[in-house]
């Protein structure tokens, strides 16, 4: 039995801060519903369509990279009867992940006061840009604007020159906040059993991103004059560090516990694969600076990151093992609206007739009104 | 929650033991995955070897002489001095092992079988995967992002790779392996077998750079770094540097906020077209920053919607009124060292932040009875 069986969870996760949050809740055996519409799909719906042939948003890798093992529907926010189904919906959930901008959710009659007051035991996560209170509590944020005003952009960059951001295809800040939020998620669930009483969860992404440079935030702070800075990738306390280029282009990462000012041509001398090889030998902590590709190749490497789902599309996997095992998917990401009218019959008991009523009316409608994000 | 018995995890006993041969960079990941646990109000109790975990001589220094590194991945926990190579050092971890709900220590650790082998829920850190059979192999957190695939992300296509700042690697591993522990002590609250957790820095460090493998798969090659060629890139201004970062959707508004004419050329009308002609783009965008502040560029830029990301510095951050106001480098009165500014769990429960305790001294050697 998972961790989370008999856990369910209501979300309006987006992109990955929020989506994965939920996709990770879903990994521990929790049922996962994915709330969009047609007027208001994942961005990652769009910003990974490969066409604009008919269905293009139900075949993003991004999408369906971060959103496999949940159920999809597509329920109308904007529409009265969209958010009255979403409030009974709330009363048989016992989480909801959103990173909407504060108040989008509040304005619908959706936020922690309106869905609490239905059901106490409500965990809800609201994970934004800059957190739920503070002057710049409306502030929007994209992946990499955190690097820049979390701190991590002002230590990243080549010696002395100007700071680097991880970039839109990493978008770090983005990837550790679900790393997070779902320890401390899960954390409220176990007090939610216990108590009876669920909680307020605000988490700021940025506050994630700064948290990982707390040894450097008190060390500042206790000094102010203290030199931080770009230093490429030497790091305090290490004799030597840096990338060196090998005989076949390729990159390798090498750190030195005694400085060896021959390391850059011992390795322009040698392929890759026999500097490594060589430098580990000598016990030399060393890695080929691997791509995407490289990453896809190597299995053993791979471990348990990387799945495929029963479509043969390959998906995320697990950051851990548990039992010493990784995840199977048991369904791929959901197209949108998928599972509409088999969760509103499963868990709300509707018939035919209110099914029809709110596919007629719109509510549930699965066309995209967006085409560009 | 200033009241320690309200807080959420105060029912749990955790053990974190540290074995002095095992590498530093696996060492920050179990440490802060005990921090978190700690501050959240579990038992935690830090297992050091004679002479005390490394990472108590490790940098950042405070001004004092103390590592700022040991003091913030250890606050809110307890510690005891314990030699693991000796039949009493060991009695006495097999005794404590017998109360404690979960323990967390780095692969290959001479006292792993012990670990694994008693009622507490094993959470290991290690550096690689199962699968490569590696326990032994040398490693460095830089290593890790190599291998990992993040370090090839950063810096100029036609120069060196660039690590991120911090311990990424390190820390991402410690994150994990929180969120891990909690569904193990999760399990283990509902009467279930837990399971046991197995967190490698190489593993986390893939599943975070999703986005390459994933790219690599739709795409036939890779994404790389980008430098100069990216649509994001850093601008100086009058008193420091700003991240330009606008979606799709936000590129009217941006190029409305910048206000430049020549910025209505069709050249600069698709994504694909802004792409290709990057360098002609900043040098269109580059001078609106050159007179303008941080505060300025941020203010206008977030009055338009666009997420514009003005750089801080670790010391900066201390000032900024958001974390001013939400109270989020708090302060930590420590007995020996005085006050102590660090950031504090990055999520208010009910609108209350979780203050830790200063790290603890290292004890006396526990003395055979």
């Amino acid at each position: 039995m998972k961790a989370l069986a008999g856990v369910r969870v209501l979300d309006f996760g987006l992109l990955t801060a929020g989506a994965n949050t939920s996709a990770m809740l879903a990994d521990l055996g929790a049922d996962v519903i994915k709330i969009e519409s047609g007027a208001y799909l994942d961005p990652f719906r769009v910003v990974g369509k490969p066409d604009n042939d008919e269905g293009w948003w139900n075949r993003s890798p991004q999408f369906r990279f971060t959103n496999r093992n949940k159920r999809g529907l597509a329920l109308n926010l904007k529409a009265p009867e969209g958010q009255r189904v979403i409030r009974e919906l709330a009363a048989h959930c016992d989480v909801v992940v959103e990173n909407f901008r504060r108040g989008v959710l509040d304005r619908a009659g959706l936020g922690y006061k309106d869905l609490s007051a239905i059901n106490p035991r409500l965990v809800f996560a609201a994970i934004s840009s800059q957190g739920d209170t503070g002057p710049e509590r409306m502030n929007v944020s994209f992946g990499s604007t955190l690097d820049a005003t979390s701190g991590i952009a002002s230590l990243t960059g080549y010696e002395g020159e100007e700071p680097r951001i991880s970039g839109m295809d990493v978008n770090y800040p983005d990837q550790i906040v679900s790393l997070f939020a779902t320890g401390i998620v899960i954390t409220a669930v176990m007090e939610a059993r216990r108590t009876g009483k669920g909680a307020f969860l605000d988490f700021s992404q940025r506050e994630v991103a700064s948290f990982t440079l707390g040894e450097e935030i008190m060390a500042s702070s206790a000094d102010p004059v203290r030199a931080s800075g770009r230093r490429g990738n030497r790091e305090e306390g290490v004799a030597q560090q840096d990338a060196h280029r090998c005989k076949d282009g390729r990159w390798i990462a090498v750190t030195l516990d005694t400085p060896d000012p021959a390391i850059d041509a011992f390795c322009a001398g040698r392929d890759s694969a026999d500097a490594v090889a060589a430098l580990l030998a000598r016990g030399i902590a060393t890695a080929p600076c691997n791509d995407g590709a490289d990453l896809l190749r190597d299995t053993k490497l791979q471990g348990v990151t990387l799945v495929c789902d029963e479509r043969g599309g390959l998906v995320k996997g697990l950051p851990y093992r548990l039992d010493g095992k990784g995840i199977s998917i048991e369904r791929p990401g959901p197209d949108l609206g998928q599972h509409t009218d088999e969760v509103l019959r499963e868990l709300l008991g509707y018939d035919d007739a209110q099914l029809k009523k709110l596919a007629d009316t719109g509510v549930t409608s699965t066309t995209p009104t967006v085409g560009e994000v | 929650m200033d009241d320690k018995t309200a807080l959420p995890l105060a029912r749990f006993t955790i053990l974190e033991v540290n074995d002095a041969k095992m590498p530093l960079c696996l060492r920050l990941a179990t440490s802060l995955a005990a921090k978190i646990a700690a501050d959240l109000g579990a038992d935690v109790l830090k297992i050091e070897p004679p002479g005390g975990d490394p990472v108590r001589r490790a940098p950042p220094y405070l001004p004092q002489g103390e590592s700022a590194l040991f003091q913030f991945l250890n606050t809110s926990k307890r510690s005891l001095v314990l030699d693991l190579s000796s039949d009493t050092g060991r009695t006495t971890l097999k005794a404590l092992l017998d109360k404690a709900d979960a323990v967390l220590f780095e692969e290959p650790a001479g006292s792993a079988a012990l670990l694994r082998a008693s009622r507490a829920t094993p959470i290991e850190i290690a550096a690689f995967p199962v699968e490569m059979n590696a326990a032994n192999r040398p490693v460095s957190e830089f290593a890790i992002l190599a291998l990992g695939g993040l370090l090839h992300m950063v810096g100029e296509p036609e120069r060196k790779p660039l690590r991120l700042g911090g311990h990424q690697a390190s820390y991402a591993a410690g994150l994990t392996a929180f969120t891990g522990l909690t569904a193990a002590l999760a399990a283990r609250d509902a009467g279930q077998a837990a399971p046991s957790v197995r967190v490698s820095l190489a593993e986390v460090m893939q599943w975070v750079n999703w986005k390459a493998a994933s790219g690599a798969d739709a795409g036939g090659t890779s994404p790389g770094r980008e430098g100069r060629n990216s649509e994001f890139q850093i601008v100086p201004c009058r008193d420091g540097h700003v991240a330009v970062v606008y979606t799709v959707t936000q590129w009217p508004a941006t190029r409305a906020l910048i206000g430049d004419p020549r910025l209505g050329d069709p050249m600069f009308t698709t994504r694909a077209g802004r792409r290709e002609n990057i360098t002609r783009l900043y040098e269109i965008i580059t001078p609106w920053f050159a007179d303008k502040t941080r505060a300025e560029i941020q203010k206008v830029a977030q009055a338009k919607g666009v997420p514009f990301g003005p750089i801080f510095s670790p010391a900066e951050l201390l000032e900024t009124e958001q974390y001013v106001s939400r109270g989020f480098l708090t302060e930590m009165a420590h007995p020996t060292l005085g006050a102590l500014r660090l950031p504090q769990l990055p999520v208010q429960w009910n609108g209350r932040s979780f203050a830790p305790r200063p790290a603890p001294e290292l004890p006396a050697p526990e003395l055979a009875t």
